[in-house]
């Protein structure tokens, strides 16, 4: 068997693998703290148990640097890290880049008891946290209990990093057989796969028998999740208010709670809950977001640009924030006629948004509907000019903006490029109401309500006729004329993320009738990809990676 | 940032009290010189910095406690790990000048919930409270009393006083400097965990010397 990192390995070298044996002198370990005493006290109270691997970082920038150029098995970090990044966005940037793997164990130092409310329950947390300040002998006994943990759930991690979901199952399972002081967390690791695999009902039998050994808050959490996705709104709604009444602190629990609330479809209360949720933690870039994109909606456009504004403050160093952002911004400026705030976003994020050609469209079309708005024709037709180019080389942006631009288009007499738009809006998203409703909005207050019809009917009917066909055809098991319909759709509607999960599911339907097909076995992956660019975190995503590695697998291809 | 009064001093303590956590940490890396003047007095300061730092920790979870009621973070851990970890810092404190045992009887399960660092640092400050008096020994124990998990500091010295006793029996407030604030905190944190209708709770007795207990339901 494989053991993968370094402290194993040496480990085996010198002595038979003892199921408790840890060779410190070989753990690889990076220190992040802004402070150059805490740096050097805490390079000397890990050398005091062995650990004399020490690379040491300033800030979170140091930090990525070190971690893409060396691995580490052990990251202790500061919470706080002066300005720029914290220790939680770079939790947040090393998981979601894949910088780091499950094996290394990421602790975060914090001088305030609150944090650990974050992390017992944060989508992202750290593996143990230790509150300022601590004796090298804590921190010795921690990182030795989560190391043996990691190795305990060696064989769990093996199946989960190769996608073998199921056998990451059963490997929870004997791991709770084998070894009951890792019951709890082994549960809380197969209720995250189940939840994955969408065993929504599993979970929630899961996360019931936790909360029977007592009330957890991510149990809690946990099963107003499943609740959620199994459209259960009403008790995960109230197990939710339930967990906030008391612990009120809970940030995860608002914005499950928002979610849960804009599935009943009661928008003042998801706003309500996400703003609970920023005054307590301001600092989540995504939600942020999510209050902006929820007040807007509501029409409350001051909240709106309080959140769109919050989201580029605090996210400044995030790498969840992009050019729609600074969109989303400028729209809510534009529609409360603050014309001279458009300008300022513009001027102060000039240079951010002219280092992507997303960044250049997106700063073209708050500048045309900014003129536009302001009655300054010509000026708005320079936009204007300047996002078509931009367009003609390919450049795009999200599809809301896309549909502001067709907005200034229309009102500046260029009718015939913004049906174009509208028509590739529509074709990227035939299933989408909410952008639909937008787009018929936008004809009817131009007064071209027929005409919008017929640009959103002729624009949909293509894709949704391929799509069908595709469909009704895999259903009835002749999966290569269906790929061929399927694949037409794509190269019309190569943003669609409904349509690219089709194809990739006919493709391995196919691939699964005939055998392999390399050329189509690389278009799956292709598409696969680009789904997951336009719709991260889908339900359908993870099974068709699934499918595609069992595919794989199958056909000996998994020697990567 | 505008501070009021109180905000203010509790942001002076968090500072404080930092400062002191690098103290400790050069303090700690003082070696033994096997002088017994000079390896006294660095453990001294060691116990004294330390027992300074845990104040500070104490008066600023109890600031910033709502009511006067801390807010615990359950979560399912190691009862053997936490005998472990005490252990192990108790063995450090006391620097070859007291015999640190520890027992974990053999009911107690592979894991219990509670607030870890909430629980750790109130045995801690039992542990820094029988360092400064013990005669040479200082144990930690861990078994089941009628299914609760119980976690013990027991120690050589004379015992408590009558009035800490008194006071503890008679849930009367002590007096709150030294020993009694430390058991004060204790007395919170303990009372922050409850299951199922069930409360913490400490319990302070003398056998052949000091015995701090911790209940936890």
């Amino acid at each position: 068997m494989s053991l993968p990192s370094a402290f194993i390995k040496n480990a085996s070298a010198v002595a038979p693998v003892n199921d408790s044996f840890i060779d410190y002198a070989s753990l690889r370990a990076l220190v992040v703290d802004d402070y150059p005493g805490m740096r050097n006290a805490l390079r000397l109270t890990l050398s005091n148990f062995g650990v004399v691997k020490v690379q040491l970082a300033a800030n979170a920038a140091e930090a990525l640097f070190h971690v893409k150029n060396k691995a580490f098995d052990f990251i202790l970090c500061d919470f706080n890290l002066g300005d720029g990044r914290d220790g939680q966005q770079l939790l947040e940037e090393l998981r979601h880049g894949n910088l780091i793997s499950l094996e290394t164990v990421f602790m975060m130092v914090t001088a305030e008891s609150y944090y650990e409310k974050v992390a017992a329950t944060a989508e992202l947390a750290p593996d143990d946290y230790m509150i300022k300040p601590f004796s090298a002998e804590i921190l010795c006994s921690r990182l030795e209990s989560i190391l043996l943990r990691k190795r305990a759930f060696r064989e769990v991690y093996r199946h989960f990093l190769a996608q073998d979901l199921e056998a990451a199952l059963v490997a929870c399972d004997e791991l709770m057989r084998s070894k009951p002081k890792y019951l709890v967390d082994a549960l809380r690791f197969k209720g995250e796969i189940l939840v994955t695999l969408g065993r929504f009902d599993e979970a929630e039998t899961l996360y019931k028998q936790v909360i029977a050994m007592r009330a957890i808050p991510w149990a809690r959490l946990g099963l107003a999740r499943s609740l959620h996705l199994q459209k259960k709104d009403e008790p995960a709604e109230e197990e939710l208010r339930d967990v906030l009444e008391h612990a009120p602190s809970m940030v995860a629990a608002y914005d499950l709670l928002a979610d849960v609330c804009l599935a009943k479809k009661d928008g003042a209360a998801a706003q309500a809950a996400l703003e609970k949720g920023v005054a307590i933690s301001g600092k989540t870039v995504r939600r942020q977001q999510k209050l902006g994109e929820v007040a807007y909606t509501n029409g409350d456009l001051d909240a709106a640009r309080t959140a769109f504004t919050n989201t580029l403050e605090k996210g400044r160093h995030s790498i969840f924030v992009t050019p729609a952002d600074l969109g989303n911004l400028c729209r809510v400026q534009v529609e409360q006629g603050d014309l001279k705030a458009v300008a300022d976003t513009l001027k102060k994020n000039k240079s951010s948004l002219q280092g992507s050609p997303e960044g250049k469209l997106v700063m073209a079309v708050s500048h045309s509907m900014m003129h536009n708005q302001a009655g300054n024709l010509q000026e708005a037709v320079k936009a204007l000019d300047e996002a078509a180019v931009l367009r003609s080389t390919g450049t795009r942006c999200d599809p809301q903006m896309m549909l502001d631009l067709a907005n200034v288009c229309m009102a500046t007499g260029r009718e015939g490029e913004a049906d174009g738009i509208v028509a590739e809006v529509a074709r990227n998203a035939h299933d989408s109401e909410l952008l639909l409703a937008k787009a018929r909005k936008i004809y009817d207050q131009a007064g071209r309500s027929d005409a919008g019809a017929a640009v959103l009917a002729s624009a949909t009917a293509d894709i949704r006729k391929l799509n069908n066909e595709g469909v009704v055809l895999a259903q009835k098991g002749d999966y290569k004329t269906a790929v061929e319909k399927l694949l037409t759709a794509c190269d019309e509607a190569p943003f669609n993320p409904r349509i690219i999960m089709n194809a990739v599911w006919v493709i391995l339907k196919y691939i699964d009738q005939v055998g392999m097909d390399e050329k189509m076995m690389a278009i799956a992956r292709k598409h696969l990809a680009e789904a997951e660019r336009q719709a991260p975190g889908h339900s359908r995503i993870s099974g068709l990676r699934l499918h595609l590695k069992d595919v794989e697998i199958r056909f000996g291809m998994n020697k990567t | 940032m505008n501070l009021d009064g109180t905000a203010l001093y509790a942001a002076l303590i968090h500072e404080l009290k930092n400062n002191l956590g690098l103290l400790s940490m050069t303090l700690d890396s003082i070696p033994v010189q096997d002088e017994p003047q000079h390896d006294r007095s660095v453990g001294d300061a060691r116990l004294l910095c330390q027992s300074v730092i845990d104040r500070l920790q104490q008066a600023l979870l109890i600031y910033k406690a709502d009511n006067q009621q801390l807010d615990p973070v359950i979560d399912a851990y190691s009862p053997h790990d936490l005998v472990h970890e005490l252990m192990e810092r108790t063995v450090a404190l006391s620097r070859g000048r007291f015999r640190v045992e520890t027992e974990l009887a053999s009911d107690v399960p592979a894991i219990w919930f509670f607030d870890r660092d909430l629980i750790e640092m109130a045995l801690l400050n039992a542990i820094q409270n029988s360092l400064a008096y013990a005669r040479s020994c200082v144990r930690i124990e861990a078994s089941m009393l009628d299914g609760c998990l119980a976690l013990f500091v027991r120690d050589d010295s004379d015992g408590y006083p009558d009035h800490i006793l008194t006071s503890v029996a008679t849930h009367t407030p002590y007096r709150s400097t030294g020993t009694g604030l430390g058991l004060q905190f204790a007395k919170m944190v303990i009372q922050a965990h409850e299951n199922k209708g069930t409360l913490g709770e400490l319990r302070l007795y003398n056998e052949t010397g000091a015995v701090f207990c911790l209940i936890l339901p």
